[in-house]
């Protein structure tokens, strides 16, 4: 009873049991599970491969982007929200703005890798198809204008699109936490009635070859709100609750998604839900997300909350660490995941989407991104243990305060 | 081999324009366009809708007026004079069947076309969405077209060169022709065209697979478009069997 007090206080106040702000360890979940989302990312960037017809997508509603966005706002928060305690708004402002920067050069590189993988490609084969599955055509026919508009992020090829949904987001970081270290019921409640007005009014940010954004930050501005305030209950020492009925509703979602998803028609035979079950099997209105999306994601988080170990249970085993590792590392794992899958669609094309070559691209890939993370963490290691200069500011961040 | 003989003074650009119609008799494309041919002679108008991906957009010509909607619109206004022409381009490159669904209704039917040409499925095979999702959403599409009273013709997907990168490619084929044939949609062999093109001798490797390889250029924009203006041209004069005569002489 007494936690269900200390969430509703929360919620409405934004304070937590104890006085000041509870220190967190580390949460190996957030990296566990960005981890595999990153991978699971990677795989379905390659549409038409074996390996991504069994993806969770297939079977519910939210897929590996939502889960990412969400830990976006949680590690956000437990970031910069942290920094931002300690050292004040300008302070913070000034490395969000570091960090934009740093995603805004990762995007552009990111273009320019996509753009000649599929250039040597297309030149090489003669497959004019390779231009369809990225929508890279604007860039070649006219290089100057793409130019102006990839740098104005109003052009997004497939698959490049996550990357500008991120910076505005992280750009609205520090509006959104503040508001939230408030009020989260209410940050959530206008988060939410701002989706549904652009839902209504039909805005999305501009996108010269498109109606619009692939990701309109209008509506996944609502997942990275969420993310904001579950990393604000973890930094305020909030315990899930344990109510067993919202297990049950979760769980009940869960099950009703995968009959949704995997049924033919409309099984219910309620004319009015047709056209709802049709969105749900032939699309998923992943532009402007959707109930059904947002549902499903929040009771994979409730579980995950509630079921996961905390701390750094899932990293007692094998599986857990290896994918920890990639989730610590994410834009570097994101960005190379990005261009091995372009780079994998038309090796899978070139092989005629033999069995084989599949499996093997999937593999290969998978490693190359598991590879990088345990590199990435090993190079960490020595940098950061190397030099006397080096640790007062490893113990500053693992620390934050 | 000659062209064949032609009646009357030829230009060159006509010249070229012979080449297109290669192989016509093996992929011959002779639609019923009732509506359009109602709407055409009562009114004098014929607005048409060209919704589809990279190919409808234009992709890989030097400007939007060298895209096979334009092309169109410029041989319906030569061959119908009288009659006042619209093509309205919505090509939006990469698109799946299933995103232009979700247009349909603002970029299509709110138009009020008399005819629309749905130009689909190459993302969708790229993707391998599935074949039974694939009938659904085309199924959807049609009905929505033909529910708002409006003529549709099917595009086929494009020749290639190599088809084997996509083993599903003639399954998809299937689907849109299986789809389109339920409903009496007539379907553009643009496929059947694009092989008869290649096998003609009359275009270079360039010319069919575009520069770089990256689409069907302007040649292949311009012919896709004489061959739908002949096709749709003769469905909404039947009315009128001089003009009808008189075009067949051309051939």
């Amino acid at each position: 009873m007494t936690q269900v007090i200390t969430l509703l206080r929360f919620m409405l106040l934004g304070r937590g049991p104890g006085e000041g702000g509870v220190a967190v360890a580390r949460d190996a979940r957030i990296d566990v599970i960005r981890g595999l989302a990153l991978l699971m990312i990677f795989i379905n960037h390659m549409p038409g491969n074996i390996i991504a017809a069994y993806m969770p997508h297939n079977f519910g509603f939210s897929d590996g982007a939502d889960a990412f966005v969400l830990l976006a706002g949680v590690s956000a928060t437990l970031a910069y929200g942290s920094l931002i305690e300690r050292r004040g708004l300008v302070v913070s402002a000034l490395k969000i703005g570091a960090r934009l920067w740093t995603l805004y050069i990762a995007h552009l590189a990111m273009f320019i890798l996509v753009c000649g993988v599929v250039a040597a490609a297309v030149t090489r084969t003669q497959n004019p198809l390779y231009i369809e599955a990225i929508n890279i055509q604007p860039f070649f026919s006219d290089t100057l204008a793409a130019l102006v508009d990839v740098l104005l992020l109003r052009y997004q090829p497939s698959y490049l699109d996550i990357l500008p949904l991120y910076i505005v987001l992280l750009a609205l970081f520090p509006l959104v936490y503040l508001a939230a270290r408030r009020s989260p019921i209410a940050t959530v409640l206008v988060s939410l009635s701002i989706w549904q007005a652009a839902l209504w009014f039909g805005l999305n940010f501009p996108n010269v070859h498109a109606a619009g954004w692939f990701f309109n930050p209008f509506a996944w501005q609502v997942i990275f709100t969420l993310g904001i305030v579950i990393g604000l209950a973890m930094q305020r020492g909030i315990a899930t609750p344990q109510a067993r009925w919202l297990d049950a509703v979760a769980l009940a979602i869960l099950v009703g998604a995968y009959l949704a998803k995997t049924a033919s028609g409309n099984p219910t035979g309620i004319a009015l839900f047709n056209d709802w079950f049709d969105s749900v099997q032939l699309g998923s209105d992943k532009t402007n997300l959707a109930w059904s999306r947002l549902l499903h994601l929040l009771a994979l988080v409730w579980l995950a909350m509630r079921w996961l170990p905390a701390g750094a249970g899932l990293l007692r085993h094998a599986v857990g660490r290896m994918l920890a590792t990639v989730g610590k590392h994410s834009l570097d794992v994101f960005c190379a995941g990005t261009v091995l899958s372009i780079a994998g669609q038309i090796v899978m094309a070139e092989t005629g989407f033999a069995m084989g070559p599949q499996l093997l691209v999937c593999l290969v890939g998978v490693s190359i991104l598991v590879g990088l993370g345990i590199f990435l963490t090993w190079y960490q290691s020595l940098t950061l243990s190397g030099g006397p200069s080096a640790k007062p500011s490893q113990q500053a961040s693992s620390q934050p305060r | 081999m000659a062209l064949p003989a032609v009646a009357g003074p030829m230009t060159l650009a006509d010249a070229a324009d012979q080449r297109c119609r290669a192989g016509a008799s093996a992929s011959g494309f002779q639609p019923a366009l009732p509506i359009a041919t109602k709407t055409l002679r009562d009114t004098g108008k014929l607005t048409i809708v060209a919704i589809g991906s990279s190919t409808t957009a234009g992709a890989g010509a030097s400007g939007e007026d060298k895209s096979y909607p334009t092309v169109l619109q410029d041989e319906l206004r030569r061959r119908l004079p009288q009659a006042e022409i619209r093509v309205v381009n919505r090509g939006v490159g990469g698109q799946s069947a299933y995103e232009m669904l979700t247009r349909m209704n603002t970029d299509v039917i709110e138009q009020a076309p008399a005819l629309v040409i749905w130009q689909t499925v190459a993302a969708d095979v790229v993707n391998h969405v599935g074949e039974d999702k694939l009938a659904k959403i085309l199924k959807k599409g049609i009905r929505k077209i033909q529910g708002a009273g409006i003529d549709l013709v099917m595009m086929d997907l494009p020749w290639l060169q190599r088809a084997d990168r996509y083993p599903h490619y003639d399954d998809y084929r299937a689907v849109l022709k299986r789809a389109a044939d339920a409903s009496g949609v007539p379907v553009f062999p643009r496929y059947g065209m694009m092989k008869e093109w290649a096998h003609s001798q009359r275009f270079t490797p360039e010319e069919l697979i575009g520069m770089n390889g990256t689409e069907l250029v302007e040649a292949g924009y311009r012919c896709l478009a004489i061959r739908i203006a002949d096709g749709v041209a003769a469905a909404v004069t039947t009315a009128r069997p001089e003009r009808t005569e008189a075009r067949k002489v051309t051939y």
